[in-house]
């Protein structure tokens, strides 16, 4: 398609009249950069067009030039519309509503966020204080616990000493001082259990031996010396079971070292009781 | 009002750039009829067609700078975007609205509805000159530049080939031309 026919298939008219398509404009403007009569040619429609436009002029009403100039007299640099449309002041007071109950939720918040520091700290404090108070009342618990668990063992020794002091079936020997005694006001008592010739000591007085040292009990069988244990000298009434004697005709005790000895110390002698049957 | 100033497009074209308010009073007085008139072919509505002539010399004021002289004749930029206005408020969702509620009063008063307030816009500008084409063609114009269906809508509507709308549009701005000059 050489020019002229390029410019008579009527490109230049629908690409004045806007009808040409986004590639069609392309190439038409192409074309006229390139070739002078291309864009003669559109020039002279131009023309021609706008003649006819203005020849064919309808006047618009009269106040339409003034809004127009009303219009752009507010508006140099910024787009002017719809500043004051209904649209906009609803926009507007709808914020408000929203903010002042905002405010309000705020200040509240505030004030309870307030309230509720104060509450945690009292509380605190009255925990620390409850705190220390249960921890006293927990210890005092725990002492009189072991308190009344001490009461408890001493409770049960006395009744096992009762039951063995009221039993009819028990011998009971008395032994005094001998006068040999290094402690002359001693005194001991083994109690003899007939049936089963168990043997239970009641130191009613005897001095506390040094700690290398225990007193031992003795029983007299035909003259000869049997031992029948060995034991402390404790605080309180309390009755040591000694070792199963048999038989026996009296009960002696002397002071041995730890653990006693084979024969009794003769000069160590400090009680002795004979069995009166 | 009286103007005895005249400007080459382009000193106009400059003097716009730089919001030149007499230069704006000068392409109103000159050329608002022509505007208005094309928008008057399109819009067939006067209220209508003044509300869309001001925003068009408002978009105009506003898009003075995107104009390109190496495209085209200043007039020629300015008849697109009435054409353009015109055709968007053709489309537009309200337009459509009131022209459905104005069918009711209008044939209830009127024997002649529509007519009463408007021009006859068949007797003006293009759609003159159109009245001069065959009417296979004369429709097809119709259709493309004053409804601004695409081709291809035209070829759908009037149910004939893409090719054959193509050709008669052409051949039909051809004609005009040759009526214009």
């Amino acid at each position: 398609m050489n020019t002229q026919e390029y410019i008579s298939s009527g490109i230049v008219e629908s690409y004045v009249l806007g009808l040409a398509s986004q590639e069609e404009q392309l190439e038409f403007e192409r074309m006229s950069s390139l070739h002078p009569e291309v864009k003669a040619a559109r020039e002279a429609f131009e023309t021609a067009l706008e003649k006819q436009a203005l020849d064919e002029a309808v006047a618009p009403p009269a106040h339409i030039k003034d809004k127009i100039f009303a219009a752009i007299a507010n508006e140099p640099d910024q787009p002017l519309i719809n500043t004051s449309t209904p649209s906009i002041n609803t926009m507007e007071q709808a914020p408000v509503i929203t903010m002042g109950w905002l405010r309000y939720a705020a200040v509240a918040s505030v004030i309870l966020l307030l309230g509720s520091t104060i509450l945690n700290f009292y509380f605190f404090n009255q925990y620390k204080e409850y705190s220390a108070k249960y921890d006293q009342l927990v210890s005092n618990q725990s002492q009189m616990a072991s308190a009344n668990q001490t009461l408890q063992t001493k409770l049960q020794d006395y009744e096992s000493a009762i039951n063995l002091i009221k039993d009819p079936q028990m011998a009971i020997v008395k032994m005094p001082a001998v006068a040999t005694s290094p402690n002359p006001a001693s005194l001991a008592t083994v109690y003899w259990d007939t049936r089963s010739k168990d043997v239970y000591m009641l130191v009613n007085n005897l001095p506390q031996a040094s700690s290398d040292k225990q007193y031992q009990l003795w029983a007299l069988v035909d003259g000869k010396p049997v031992d029948a244990g060995v034991f402390d000298v404790k605080e309180g009434l309390s009755f040591i079971k000694m070792k199963n004697i048999p038989k026996a005709q009296a009960f002696a005790v002397t002071l041995e070292k730890h653990g006693g000895s084979e024969s009794p110390t003769m000069t160590a002698l400090y009680v002795l009781g004979k069995i009166t049957s | 009002m009286p103007n005895s100033l005249t400007y080459t497009e382009q000193e106009l074209v400059l003097l716009l750039r730089d919001r030149n308010n007499q230069a704006f009073n000068y392409l109103y007085d000159n050329y608002s009829g022509a505007l208005y008139s094309i928008i008057l072919q399109i819009i067939q509505e006067n209220e209508l067609a003044s509300d869309v002539l001001q925003e068009v010399f408002i978009n105009i004021w506003r898009k003075m700078e995107s104009y390109d002289a190496t495209k085209g004749r200043l007039f020629t930029w300015m008849l697109n975007i009435a054409r353009n206005a015109s055709i968007d408020t053709l489309r537009s969702k309200s337009y459509q609205n009131s022209k459905k509620n104005q069918e009711l009063p209008d044939n209830v008063h009127s024997s002649s509805p529509g007519q009463i307030t408007q021009l006859n816009v068949d007797n003006i500008g293009l759609k003159k000159t159109l009245e001069k084409l065959k009417p296979e063609h004369r429709v097809l114009i119709d259709l493309a530049y004053f409804k601004g269906y695409t081709h291809e809508e035209i070829a759908e509507i009037e149910g004939i080939p893409l090719g054959t709308v193509k050709t008669r549009i052409r051949n039909s701005l051809l004609q005009l031309r040759a009526y214009l000059q």
